[in-house]
Protein backbone atom coordinates (compact mmCIF):
# COMPACT_ATOMS: atom_id res chain seq x y z
CA UNK A 1 0.00 0.00 0.00
CA UNK A 2 2.60 2.40 0.77
CA UNK A 3 4.88 1.66 -2.29
CA UNK A 4 1.18 2.30 -4.03
CA UNK A 5 0.73 5.66 -2.78
CA UNK A 6 4.27 6.86 -2.78
CA UNK A 7 3.95 5.87 -6.78
CA UNK A 8 0.71 7.75 -7.03
CA UNK A 9 2.07 10.19 -5.18
CA UNK A 10 5.26 10.70 -7.43
CA UNK A 11 3.04 10.30 -10.32
CA UNK A 12 0.62 13.10 -9.32
CA UNK A 13 3.93 15.39 -8.85
CA UNK A 14 5.28 14.65 -11.98
CA UNK A 15 1.98 15.48 -13.95
CA UNK A 16 3.15 18.85 -13.47
CA UNK A 17 5.43 18.15 -15.61
CA UNK A 18 3.72 16.31 -18.10
CA UNK A 19 1.29 19.57 -18.47
CA UNK A 20 4.52 21.05 -18.98
CA UNK A 21 5.54 19.13 -21.90
CA UNK A 22 1.96 18.90 -23.03
CA UNK A 23 1.82 22.87 -23.57
CA UNK A 24 5.50 22.49 -25.13
CA UNK A 25 5.42 19.31 -27.63
CA UNK A 26 1.61 19.63 -27.75
CA UNK A 27 0.34 22.92 -27.90
CA UNK A 28 3.74 24.65 -30.28
CA UNK A 29 4.94 21.37 -31.59
CA UNK A 30 8.23 22.65 -29.73
CA UNK A 31 10.60 19.76 -28.72
CA UNK A 32 11.36 22.00 -25.71
CA UNK A 33 14.29 20.02 -24.02
CA UNK A 34 15.08 22.73 -20.94
CA UNK A 35 12.44 20.43 -19.20
CA UNK A 36 15.58 18.40 -18.17
CA UNK A 37 17.43 21.32 -16.21
CA UNK A 38 14.37 23.40 -15.24
CA UNK A 39 12.88 20.95 -13.35
CA UNK A 40 16.09 20.88 -11.36
CA UNK A 41 15.97 24.16 -11.11
CA UNK A 42 12.22 24.56 -9.81
CA UNK A 43 14.13 21.92 -7.21
CA UNK A 44 17.22 23.61 -6.33
CA UNK A 45 15.72 27.18 -5.77
CA UNK A 46 13.14 25.94 -3.76
CA UNK A 47 15.72 23.92 -1.56
CA UNK A 48 18.28 26.78 -1.01
CA UNK A 49 15.35 29.43 -0.14
CA UNK A 50 13.66 26.25 2.13
CA UNK A 51 17.52 25.94 4.18
CA UNK A 52 16.90 29.86 4.66
CA UNK A 53 14.08 29.60 6.35
CA UNK A 54 11.78 31.19 3.55
CA UNK A 55 8.09 29.88 3.80
CA UNK A 56 7.20 26.98 1.97
CA UNK A 57 4.52 28.25 -0.48
CA UNK A 58 6.57 31.44 -1.26
CA UNK A 59 10.07 29.14 -1.80
CA UNK A 60 7.69 26.98 -4.39
CA UNK A 61 6.47 29.89 -6.02
CA UNK A 62 9.96 30.89 -6.40
CA UNK A 63 11.01 27.50 -8.08
CA UNK A 64 7.92 28.08 -10.18
CA UNK A 65 9.28 31.77 -12.09
CA UNK A 66 12.14 30.30 -11.68
CA UNK A 67 11.06 27.96 -14.13
CA UNK A 68 9.08 30.61 -16.19
CA UNK A 69 12.83 32.91 -16.60
CA UNK A 70 14.72 29.71 -18.09
CA UNK A 71 11.65 28.88 -20.42
CA UNK A 72 11.54 32.66 -21.75
CA UNK A 73 15.68 32.50 -22.39
CA UNK A 74 14.62 29.36 -24.20
CA UNK A 75 12.03 31.44 -25.84
CA UNK A 76 13.86 34.28 -27.01
CA UNK A 77 16.51 32.08 -28.41
CA UNK A 78 14.24 30.89 -30.97
CA UNK A 79 11.95 33.86 -31.46
CA UNK A 80 14.77 36.47 -31.67
CA UNK A 81 17.31 35.25 -32.49
CA UNK A 82 15.99 32.52 -34.90
CA UNK A 83 17.82 29.47 -33.31
CA UNK A 84 16.23 26.32 -34.05
CA UNK A 85 14.07 25.07 -30.96
CA UNK A 86 16.19 22.13 -29.80
CA UNK A 87 18.77 23.63 -29.72
CA UNK A 88 18.15 26.69 -27.93
CA UNK A 89 16.73 24.37 -25.15
CA UNK A 90 20.14 22.08 -25.42
CA UNK A 91 21.77 25.32 -24.89
CA UNK A 92 19.62 26.78 -22.05
CA UNK A 93 19.55 23.00 -20.30
CA UNK A 94 23.07 23.09 -20.43
CA UNK A 95 23.96 26.95 -18.79
CA UNK A 96 21.25 25.58 -16.45
CA UNK A 97 23.49 22.71 -15.24
CA UNK A 98 26.32 25.29 -14.02
CA UNK A 99 23.76 27.66 -12.77
CA UNK A 100 21.67 24.93 -10.56
CA UNK A 101 25.43 23.95 -9.18
CA UNK A 102 25.81 27.73 -8.00
CA UNK A 103 22.16 28.11 -6.53
CA UNK A 104 22.37 24.76 -4.21
CA UNK A 105 26.49 25.59 -3.24
CA UNK A 106 26.78 21.40 -3.85
CA UNK A 107 25.55 18.96 -5.81
CA UNK A 108 23.02 17.56 -3.09
CA UNK A 109 20.75 19.58 -0.81
CA UNK A 110 19.08 17.60 1.76
CA UNK A 111 15.64 18.97 3.56
CA UNK A 112 15.20 16.32 5.84
CA UNK A 113 15.51 19.07 8.66
CA UNK A 114 13.52 21.99 7.06
CA UNK A 115 9.64 22.87 6.93
CA UNK A 116 8.29 22.28 3.64
CA UNK A 117 4.91 22.08 2.04
CA UNK A 118 4.92 18.10 2.77
CA UNK A 119 5.72 18.54 6.39
CA UNK A 120 3.11 21.68 6.72
CA UNK A 121 0.57 19.45 5.04
CA UNK A 122 1.71 16.51 7.44
CA UNK A 123 1.07 18.38 10.43
CA UNK A 124 -2.42 20.01 9.11
CA UNK A 125 -3.39 16.36 8.37
CA UNK A 126 -2.62 15.66 12.08
CA UNK A 127 -4.73 18.50 13.66
CA UNK A 128 -7.64 17.60 11.46
CA UNK A 129 -7.50 13.53 12.32
CA UNK A 130 -5.16 13.66 15.28
CA UNK A 131 -1.69 12.09 15.30
CA UNK A 132 -1.53 8.14 14.28
CA UNK A 133 -1.97 6.93 11.02
CA UNK A 134 -4.59 7.94 8.62
CA UNK A 135 -7.70 5.11 7.85
CA UNK A 136 -7.95 4.61 3.95
CA UNK A 137 -10.79 2.44 2.73
CA UNK A 138 -9.66 0.32 5.86
CA UNK A 139 -6.18 0.60 5.66
CA UNK A 140 -3.81 2.26 7.71
CA UNK A 141 -1.85 4.90 5.82
CA UNK A 142 1.19 6.41 7.46
CA UNK A 143 0.19 10.42 7.59
CA UNK A 144 3.00 11.66 5.44
CA UNK A 145 1.88 9.31 2.75
CA UNK A 146 -1.72 10.50 3.10
CA UNK A 147 -0.98 13.99 3.56
CA UNK A 148 1.37 14.58 0.47
CA UNK A 149 -0.54 12.44 -2.02
CA UNK A 150 -3.64 14.88 -1.37
CA UNK A 151 -1.09 17.56 -1.59
CA UNK A 152 0.13 16.88 -4.48
CA UNK A 153 -3.60 15.94 -5.79
CA UNK A 154 -4.66 19.32 -4.74
CA UNK A 155 -1.82 21.19 -6.48
CA UNK A 156 -2.24 19.28 -10.19
CA UNK A 157 -6.22 19.57 -9.82
CA UNK A 158 -5.66 23.04 -9.03
CA UNK A 159 -2.94 23.56 -11.94
CA UNK A 160 -4.70 21.21 -14.06
CA UNK A 161 -8.15 23.07 -13.70
CA UNK A 162 -6.37 26.96 -14.31
CA UNK A 163 -4.56 25.63 -17.24
CA UNK A 164 -7.96 24.27 -18.83
CA UNK A 165 -9.96 27.43 -18.26
CA UNK A 166 -6.76 29.79 -19.43
CA UNK A 167 -7.32 27.79 -22.97
CA UNK A 168 -10.63 29.18 -23.33
CA UNK A 169 -10.01 32.56 -22.81
CA UNK A 170 -8.88 34.96 -25.48
CA UNK A 171 -5.74 35.20 -25.06
CA UNK A 172 -5.07 31.05 -24.25
CA UNK A 173 -7.49 30.60 -27.22
CA UNK A 174 -4.54 32.30 -29.85
CA UNK A 175 -2.07 30.23 -27.92
CA UNK A 176 -3.52 27.79 -28.95
CA UNK A 177 -4.01 29.12 -32.21
CA UNK A 178 -0.21 29.85 -32.35
CA UNK A 179 0.92 26.40 -32.33
CA UNK A 180 -1.97 25.26 -34.89
CA UNK A 181 -1.87 27.65 -37.63
CA UNK A 182 1.00 30.37 -36.88
CA UNK A 183 0.00 31.95 -40.08
CA UNK A 184 -3.35 32.34 -39.43
CA UNK A 185 -2.83 33.92 -36.03
CA UNK A 186 -0.20 36.37 -37.48
CA UNK A 187 -3.17 37.11 -40.18
CA UNK A 188 -5.36 38.17 -36.93
CA UNK A 189 -3.02 39.86 -34.98
CA UNK A 190 -1.39 37.78 -32.82
CA UNK A 191 2.29 38.30 -32.28
CA UNK A 192 3.34 34.46 -32.82
CA UNK A 193 7.05 35.07 -31.37
CA UNK A 194 5.52 36.85 -27.86
CA UNK A 195 3.13 34.09 -27.82
CA UNK A 196 5.64 31.10 -27.99
CA UNK A 197 7.69 33.45 -25.67
CA UNK A 198 4.85 33.30 -22.97
CA UNK A 199 4.23 29.63 -24.04
CA UNK A 200 7.86 28.39 -23.11
CA UNK A 201 7.78 30.19 -19.84
CA UNK A 202 4.50 28.73 -18.26
CA UNK A 203 5.51 25.45 -19.83
CA UNK A 204 8.96 25.47 -18.17
CA UNK A 205 7.20 27.27 -15.04
CA UNK A 206 4.94 24.26 -14.80
CA UNK A 207 8.23 22.01 -14.86
CA UNK A 208 10.16 23.38 -12.00
CA UNK A 209 6.81 23.64 -10.11
CA UNK A 210 6.77 20.12 -10.37
CA UNK A 211 10.49 19.70 -9.18
CA UNK A 212 10.43 21.85 -6.63
CA UNK A 213 7.18 19.72 -4.76
CA UNK A 214 9.46 16.69 -6.16
CA UNK A 215 12.48 17.67 -3.79
CA UNK A 216 9.93 18.46 -0.77
CA UNK A 217 8.39 15.19 -1.01
CA UNK A 218 11.83 13.14 -1.72
CA UNK A 219 13.80 15.32 1.14
CA UNK A 220 16.20 16.50 -0.92
CA UNK A 221 17.33 18.54 -4.61
CA UNK A 222 20.03 16.68 -6.66
CA UNK A 223 21.53 18.38 -9.71
CA UNK A 224 21.04 15.27 -11.47
CA UNK A 225 17.80 14.35 -10.64
CA UNK A 226 16.54 16.26 -14.37
CA UNK A 227 18.21 13.67 -16.73
CA UNK A 228 15.69 12.23 -18.96
CA UNK A 229 12.71 13.94 -17.66
CA UNK A 230 11.61 15.40 -20.91
CA UNK A 231 11.36 11.48 -22.23
CA UNK A 232 9.13 10.64 -18.98
CA UNK A 233 6.92 13.56 -19.67
CA UNK A 234 6.58 12.81 -23.05
CA UNK A 235 5.14 9.14 -21.92
CA UNK A 236 2.65 10.14 -19.79
CA UNK A 237 1.47 12.85 -22.02
CA UNK A 238 1.17 9.91 -24.99
CA UNK A 239 0.02 7.45 -22.21
CA UNK A 240 -2.81 9.91 -21.53
CA UNK A 241 -3.82 10.43 -25.19
CA UNK A 242 -3.87 6.79 -25.59
CA UNK A 243 -5.99 6.86 -22.44
CA UNK A 244 -8.90 9.44 -23.68
CA UNK A 245 -8.37 9.44 -27.75
CA UNK A 246 -9.48 12.71 -27.66
CA UNK A 247 -8.00 16.16 -28.96
CA UNK A 248 -10.37 18.47 -26.46
CA UNK A 249 -8.14 20.12 -24.53
CA UNK A 250 -9.88 19.49 -21.04
CA UNK A 251 -9.75 15.90 -21.93
CA UNK A 252 -5.91 15.98 -22.73
CA UNK A 253 -5.52 17.35 -19.66
CA UNK A 254 -7.06 15.19 -17.54
CA UNK A 255 -5.55 12.48 -19.97
CA UNK A 256 -1.81 13.86 -19.26
CA UNK A 257 -2.42 13.61 -15.68
CA UNK A 258 -3.73 10.18 -15.57
CA UNK A 259 -0.81 9.09 -17.77
CA UNK A 260 2.14 10.16 -15.63
CA UNK A 261 0.10 8.45 -12.84
CA UNK A 262 -0.91 5.74 -14.47
CA UNK A 263 3.36 5.28 -15.98
CA UNK A 264 4.46 5.97 -12.03
CA UNK A 265 2.52 2.94 -11.39
CA UNK A 266 4.02 0.57 -13.90
CA UNK A 267 6.83 1.59 -13.22
CA UNK A 268 6.59 0.82 -9.56
CA UNK A 269 5.21 -2.62 -9.91
CA UNK A 270 7.85 -3.22 -12.52
CA UNK A 271 10.45 -2.10 -9.72
CA UNK A 272 9.18 -4.51 -7.83
CA UNK A 273 9.15 -7.24 -9.88
CA UNK A 274 12.56 -6.88 -10.31
CA UNK A 275 13.79 -4.34 -12.68
CA UNK A 276 17.03 -3.15 -12.87
CA UNK A 277 16.52 0.52 -12.19
CA UNK A 278 19.49 1.30 -14.27
CA UNK A 279 17.40 0.24 -17.23
CA UNK A 280 14.29 2.37 -16.33
CA UNK A 281 15.72 5.10 -18.84
CA UNK A 282 16.55 3.00 -21.31
CA UNK A 283 12.78 1.60 -21.41
CA UNK A 284 11.25 4.84 -20.86
CA UNK A 285 13.27 5.89 -24.39
CA UNK A 286 12.13 2.99 -25.81
CA UNK A 287 8.68 3.17 -24.98
CA UNK A 288 8.58 6.39 -26.30
CA UNK A 289 9.99 5.51 -29.52
CA UNK A 290 7.36 2.82 -29.85
CA UNK A 291 4.37 4.79 -29.04
CA UNK A 292 5.92 7.65 -32.13
CA UNK A 293 6.36 5.15 -34.29
CA UNK A 294 4.06 1.96 -33.97
CA UNK A 295 0.75 3.87 -34.60
CA UNK A 296 2.10 4.96 -38.09
CA UNK A 297 2.97 1.70 -38.85
CA UNK A 298 0.20 0.58 -38.32
CA UNK A 299 -2.02 2.65 -40.01
CA UNK A 300 0.99 2.01 -42.67
CA UNK A 301 -0.06 -1.88 -42.82
CA UNK A 302 -3.46 -1.15 -42.50
CA UNK A 303 -3.73 0.99 -46.10
CA UNK A 304 -0.91 -1.28 -47.76
CA UNK A 305 -3.51 -4.48 -47.06
CA UNK A 306 -6.58 -2.08 -47.89
CA UNK A 307 -5.00 -2.15 -51.05
CA UNK A 308 -4.06 -5.70 -51.90
CA UNK A 309 -7.49 -6.30 -51.61
CA UNK B 1 -6.86 54.09 -48.73
CA UNK B 2 -3.92 52.08 -49.45
CA UNK B 3 -1.01 54.10 -51.07
CA UNK B 4 2.01 52.48 -52.19
CA UNK B 5 4.94 54.62 -53.35
CA UNK B 6 7.99 53.61 -54.87
CA UNK B 7 8.55 50.31 -53.16
CA UNK B 8 11.00 47.88 -54.28
CA UNK B 9 12.33 44.80 -53.29
CA UNK B 10 15.64 42.57 -54.54
CA UNK B 11 15.37 38.72 -53.17
CA UNK B 12 18.82 36.98 -53.26
CA UNK B 13 20.46 40.32 -53.78
CA UNK B 14 23.91 40.28 -55.13
CA UNK B 15 23.56 36.05 -55.99
CA UNK B 16 23.45 34.08 -59.39
CA UNK B 17 19.83 33.51 -58.00
CA UNK B 18 18.69 37.89 -58.00
CA UNK B 19 15.47 38.35 -58.82
CA UNK B 20 13.70 41.50 -58.80
CA UNK B 21 10.53 41.07 -57.59
CA UNK B 22 9.48 44.58 -57.34
CA UNK B 23 10.95 47.38 -59.21
CA UNK B 24 9.65 51.18 -57.40
CA UNK B 25 6.21 50.29 -57.87
CA UNK B 26 3.43 53.58 -56.35
CA UNK B 27 -0.17 53.39 -56.68
CA UNK B 28 -2.98 54.90 -54.68
CA UNK B 29 -5.89 52.92 -53.92
CA UNK B 30 -8.87 55.25 -52.76
CA UNK B 31 -11.39 54.61 -49.96
CA UNK B 32 -14.01 51.78 -51.40
CA UNK B 33 -12.58 50.81 -54.17
CA UNK B 34 -11.36 47.33 -55.19
CA UNK B 35 -7.79 46.64 -57.21
CA UNK B 36 -7.79 43.55 -59.46
CA UNK B 37 -4.16 42.16 -59.78
CA UNK B 38 -3.20 40.05 -62.75
CA UNK B 39 0.46 38.99 -64.34
CA UNK B 40 2.29 36.35 -65.07
CA UNK B 41 3.98 33.74 -62.93
CA UNK B 42 6.88 35.55 -61.34
CA UNK B 43 5.66 38.88 -61.97
CA UNK B 44 5.27 39.96 -58.57
CA UNK B 45 1.74 40.06 -58.28
CA UNK B 46 1.59 38.24 -55.24
CA UNK B 47 4.92 39.72 -53.87
CA UNK B 48 2.84 43.43 -53.78
CA UNK B 49 0.58 41.77 -51.81
CA UNK B 50 2.67 40.45 -49.54
CA UNK B 51 4.87 43.41 -49.09
CA UNK B 52 1.31 45.24 -48.22
CA UNK B 53 0.71 42.43 -45.89
CA UNK B 54 4.28 42.76 -44.38
CA UNK B 55 5.06 38.88 -45.05
CA UNK B 56 8.90 40.66 -45.85
CA UNK B 57 10.59 43.79 -44.95
CA UNK B 58 11.01 46.04 -48.66
CA UNK B 59 13.89 47.49 -49.76
CA UNK B 60 12.52 50.81 -50.23
CA UNK B 61 9.48 52.84 -50.69
CA UNK B 62 6.25 53.35 -47.96
CA UNK B 63 3.21 51.50 -47.85
CA UNK B 64 0.41 53.81 -45.92
CA UNK B 65 -2.80 52.49 -45.13
CA UNK B 66 -5.90 54.95 -43.90
CA UNK B 67 -2.86 57.41 -43.15
CA UNK B 68 -1.34 55.39 -41.27
CA UNK B 69 2.77 54.41 -42.66
CA UNK B 70 3.02 50.77 -41.77
CA UNK B 71 6.11 50.61 -43.71
CA UNK B 72 8.07 49.32 -40.63
CA UNK B 73 5.06 47.62 -39.11
CA UNK B 74 5.48 43.76 -38.17
CA UNK B 75 3.29 41.44 -40.00
CA UNK B 76 0.55 40.62 -36.75
CA UNK B 77 0.21 45.06 -35.83
CA UNK B 78 -0.86 45.20 -39.60
CA UNK B 79 -3.87 43.13 -38.77
CA UNK B 80 -5.46 45.88 -37.32
CA UNK B 81 -6.19 47.45 -40.40
CA UNK B 82 -5.75 44.60 -43.08
CA UNK B 83 -7.81 41.50 -43.54
CA UNK B 84 -6.49 38.65 -45.78
CA UNK B 85 -7.46 35.51 -47.02
CA UNK B 86 -4.71 33.28 -48.33
CA UNK B 87 -4.20 31.17 -51.59
CA UNK B 88 -4.35 27.68 -49.15
CA UNK B 89 -7.31 27.40 -48.19
CA UNK B 90 -6.09 25.72 -44.83
CA UNK B 91 -3.57 29.07 -44.05
CA UNK B 92 -6.70 31.11 -43.28
CA UNK B 93 -7.95 28.49 -40.25
CA UNK B 94 -7.10 26.35 -37.37
CA UNK B 95 -7.79 22.91 -38.30
CA UNK B 96 -7.53 21.08 -34.79
CA UNK B 97 -10.02 23.88 -33.41
CA UNK B 98 -13.68 24.49 -33.80
CA UNK B 99 -15.72 26.61 -36.08
CA UNK B 100 -16.33 28.77 -32.95
CA UNK B 101 -12.97 29.28 -32.09
CA UNK B 102 -11.87 30.17 -35.55
CA UNK B 103 -14.39 32.86 -35.40
CA UNK B 104 -13.72 34.38 -32.38
CA UNK B 105 -10.31 34.98 -32.59
CA UNK B 106 -11.77 37.21 -36.13
CA UNK B 107 -13.67 38.94 -33.46
CA UNK B 108 -10.76 40.13 -31.80
CA UNK B 109 -8.48 41.02 -34.79
CA UNK B 110 -5.92 43.31 -34.05
CA UNK B 111 -7.26 44.01 -30.81
CA UNK B 112 -5.20 42.77 -27.45
CA UNK B 113 -6.11 39.30 -26.38
CA UNK B 114 -6.95 39.00 -22.23
CA UNK B 115 -8.28 36.97 -19.91
CA UNK B 116 -11.68 36.86 -20.85
CA UNK B 117 -13.79 34.42 -22.18
CA UNK B 118 -12.55 34.16 -25.94
CA UNK B 119 -16.51 32.71 -26.39
CA UNK B 120 -19.17 34.63 -24.30
CA UNK B 121 -22.86 33.72 -24.99
CA UNK B 122 -23.33 37.10 -26.69
CA UNK B 123 -20.83 36.19 -29.22
CA UNK B 124 -22.27 32.72 -29.72
CA UNK B 125 -25.51 33.89 -31.13
CA UNK B 126 -23.59 36.56 -33.55
CA UNK B 127 -21.34 33.34 -34.61
CA UNK B 128 -24.55 31.52 -34.89
CA UNK B 129 -25.90 34.63 -37.23
CA UNK B 130 -23.36 35.11 -39.19
CA UNK B 131 -22.43 32.27 -40.15
CA UNK B 132 -26.54 31.67 -41.85
CA UNK B 133 -25.53 34.26 -44.04
CA UNK B 134 -22.98 31.77 -45.63
CA UNK B 135 -26.06 28.99 -46.61
CA UNK B 136 -23.53 26.06 -45.85
CA UNK B 137 -25.59 24.64 -43.03
CA UNK B 138 -22.13 25.48 -40.73
CA UNK B 139 -24.52 27.68 -38.40
CA UNK B 140 -25.11 23.80 -36.73
CA UNK B 141 -21.01 22.53 -36.62
CA UNK B 142 -19.94 25.39 -34.89
CA UNK B 143 -18.04 23.28 -32.46
CA UNK B 144 -16.62 20.85 -35.07
CA UNK B 145 -13.40 21.29 -35.88
CA UNK B 146 -12.55 23.19 -38.93
CA UNK B 147 -10.30 21.15 -40.34
CA UNK B 148 -13.22 18.12 -40.84
CA UNK B 149 -14.75 21.00 -43.67
CA UNK B 150 -13.60 21.12 -47.31
CA UNK B 151 -11.56 23.90 -49.02
CA UNK B 152 -14.17 25.86 -50.25
CA UNK B 153 -16.61 25.55 -46.62
CA UNK B 154 -13.07 27.07 -45.20
CA UNK B 155 -12.32 29.07 -47.62
CA UNK B 156 -15.73 30.96 -47.28
CA UNK B 157 -14.89 30.72 -43.06
CA UNK B 158 -11.64 32.20 -43.72
CA UNK B 159 -13.61 35.36 -45.95
CA UNK B 160 -16.09 36.09 -43.01
CA UNK B 161 -13.11 35.89 -40.40
CA UNK B 162 -11.28 38.53 -42.76
CA UNK B 163 -14.10 40.55 -43.10
CA UNK B 164 -15.87 40.50 -39.31
CA UNK B 165 -14.52 43.63 -37.90
CA UNK B 166 -14.21 46.07 -40.97
CA UNK B 167 -10.68 45.94 -42.20
CA UNK B 168 -9.28 49.75 -43.85
CA UNK B 169 -8.01 47.25 -46.37
CA UNK B 170 -8.89 43.77 -47.37
CA UNK B 171 -6.49 41.50 -49.39
CA UNK B 172 -7.23 38.45 -51.76
CA UNK B 173 -4.26 36.38 -52.33
CA UNK B 174 -5.81 34.38 -55.58
CA UNK B 175 -8.06 32.82 -52.32
CA UNK B 176 -10.04 30.82 -55.53
CA UNK B 177 -6.99 29.13 -56.94
CA UNK B 178 -6.92 25.96 -55.03
CA UNK B 179 -11.07 25.50 -54.94
CA UNK B 180 -12.70 23.38 -57.51
CA UNK B 181 -14.87 25.17 -59.75
CA UNK B 182 -17.96 25.24 -57.89
CA UNK B 183 -16.51 26.27 -54.81
CA UNK B 184 -14.93 29.07 -56.40
CA UNK B 185 -18.01 30.47 -57.93
CA UNK B 186 -19.43 30.12 -54.19
CA UNK B 187 -16.87 32.00 -52.65
CA UNK B 188 -16.31 34.34 -55.62
CA UNK B 189 -20.37 35.55 -55.16
CA UNK B 190 -19.69 35.69 -51.23
CA UNK B 191 -16.53 37.88 -51.65
CA UNK B 192 -18.90 40.31 -53.96
CA UNK B 193 -21.21 40.36 -51.82
CA UNK B 194 -19.83 41.14 -48.67
CA UNK B 195 -17.01 44.03 -50.30
CA UNK B 196 -20.15 45.29 -51.45
CA UNK B 197 -22.42 45.01 -48.42
CA UNK B 198 -19.29 46.47 -46.60
CA UNK B 199 -18.32 48.93 -48.91
CA UNK B 200 -13.91 47.50 -48.66
CA UNK B 201 -11.26 48.57 -49.92
CA UNK B 202 -10.12 46.11 -51.73
CA UNK B 203 -6.55 44.47 -53.30
CA UNK B 204 -7.25 41.19 -54.90
CA UNK B 205 -4.92 38.90 -57.22
CA UNK B 206 -5.99 36.74 -59.44
CA UNK B 207 -4.76 34.82 -62.50
CA UNK B 208 -8.27 34.14 -63.64
CA UNK B 209 -9.34 36.35 -66.60
CA UNK B 210 -13.06 35.68 -66.31
CA UNK B 211 -12.40 36.91 -62.32
CA UNK B 212 -10.50 39.95 -63.57
CA UNK B 213 -12.88 41.47 -65.95
CA UNK B 214 -16.05 40.77 -63.83
CA UNK B 215 -14.71 41.88 -60.13
CA UNK B 216 -13.32 45.00 -59.48
CA UNK B 217 -13.52 48.65 -60.33
CA UNK B 218 -9.64 48.62 -61.66
CA UNK B 219 -6.71 46.39 -62.61
CA UNK B 220 -3.84 46.45 -62.45
CA UNK B 221 -1.61 44.14 -64.83
CA UNK B 222 1.88 43.91 -63.58
CA UNK B 223 4.87 42.50 -65.34
CA UNK B 224 8.47 41.95 -63.80
CA UNK B 225 7.89 43.58 -60.85
CA UNK B 226 6.57 46.51 -62.51
CA UNK B 227 3.09 47.64 -63.29
CA UNK B 228 2.42 47.27 -66.96
CA UNK B 229 -1.18 48.26 -67.05
CA UNK B 230 -3.93 50.04 -65.12
CA UNK B 231 -6.95 50.17 -66.31
CA UNK B 232 -9.86 52.31 -64.32
CA UNK B 233 -13.19 53.41 -65.25
CA UNK B 234 -15.15 53.36 -68.08
CA UNK B 235 -12.06 51.59 -69.99
CA UNK B 236 -12.51 48.67 -66.99
CA UNK B 237 -16.37 48.29 -66.96
CA UNK B 238 -15.57 47.68 -71.26
CA UNK B 239 -12.45 45.28 -70.79
CA UNK B 240 -13.27 41.48 -72.01
CA UNK B 241 -11.51 38.44 -71.07
CA UNK B 242 -9.50 38.63 -74.48
CA UNK B 243 -8.49 42.03 -74.39
CA UNK B 244 -6.72 40.52 -71.10
CA UNK B 245 -5.30 37.69 -72.71
CA UNK B 246 -4.23 40.19 -76.38
CA UNK B 247 -1.82 42.32 -73.52
CA UNK B 248 -0.44 39.10 -72.52
CA UNK B 249 0.31 37.88 -75.83
CA UNK B 250 2.07 41.24 -76.77
CA UNK B 251 4.18 40.89 -73.59
CA UNK B 252 5.06 37.65 -74.92
CA UNK B 253 5.81 38.26 -78.15
CA UNK B 254 8.46 41.54 -76.62
CA UNK B 255 10.18 38.70 -74.58
CA UNK B 256 10.82 36.92 -77.75
CA UNK B 257 12.70 40.19 -79.04
CA UNK B 258 16.32 40.99 -78.54
CA UNK B 259 17.06 42.15 -75.20
CA UNK B 260 18.32 45.70 -76.06
CA UNK B 261 15.38 46.10 -78.12
CA UNK B 262 12.89 44.85 -75.33
CA UNK B 263 14.33 47.44 -73.39
CA UNK B 264 14.00 49.85 -75.61
CA UNK B 265 10.28 49.08 -76.61
CA UNK B 266 9.98 48.36 -73.10
CA UNK B 267 10.69 51.77 -71.67
CA UNK B 268 8.35 53.62 -74.70
CA UNK B 269 5.25 50.91 -73.90
CA UNK B 270 5.60 51.38 -70.26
Amino acid sequence: MTLLLGASTVGLILALLALGVYLSFRIFNFPDITADGSITLGAAVTASLLILDWPPALATLAGFFAGMLAGTVTGLLNAKFRINGLLSGILVMTALYSINLHVMGKSNLPLLEETTLVTQSESFFGLLFGPGDVGVFGWEVNQRDAAALCLAGAMVAGVGMILYLFFRTEFGTAMRAAGDNPQMIRALGGSVDFILIFGLAVSNGLIALSGSLLAQYQGFADVQMGIGMVVWGLASVIIGEALVGSKSTGIVITGAIMGSLLFRLIVAIALRWGLDPNDLKLITAVFVFLALVVPGALAGLRSRAGRAR
Amino acid sequence: MLEVYGIGKTFHAGTPNEVFALRDVSFKLLEGSFLIIIGTNGSGKSTLLNAVAGTFSLDRGTVRVSGHNITKWPEHRRAKLIGRVFQNPYSGTAPNMTIAENLSMAARRGLPRGLAWAIPRTLRSELRDRVRTLNMGLEDRLDNDIGTLSGGQRQALTLLMASWLKPDLLLLDEHTAALDPKSADQVIRLTHEIIKRDKLTTLMVTHSMQQAVRLGDRLIMMHRGSILHDIQGAEKARARPEDLLQRFEDVRRREQLDAPVAEMLGKTYV
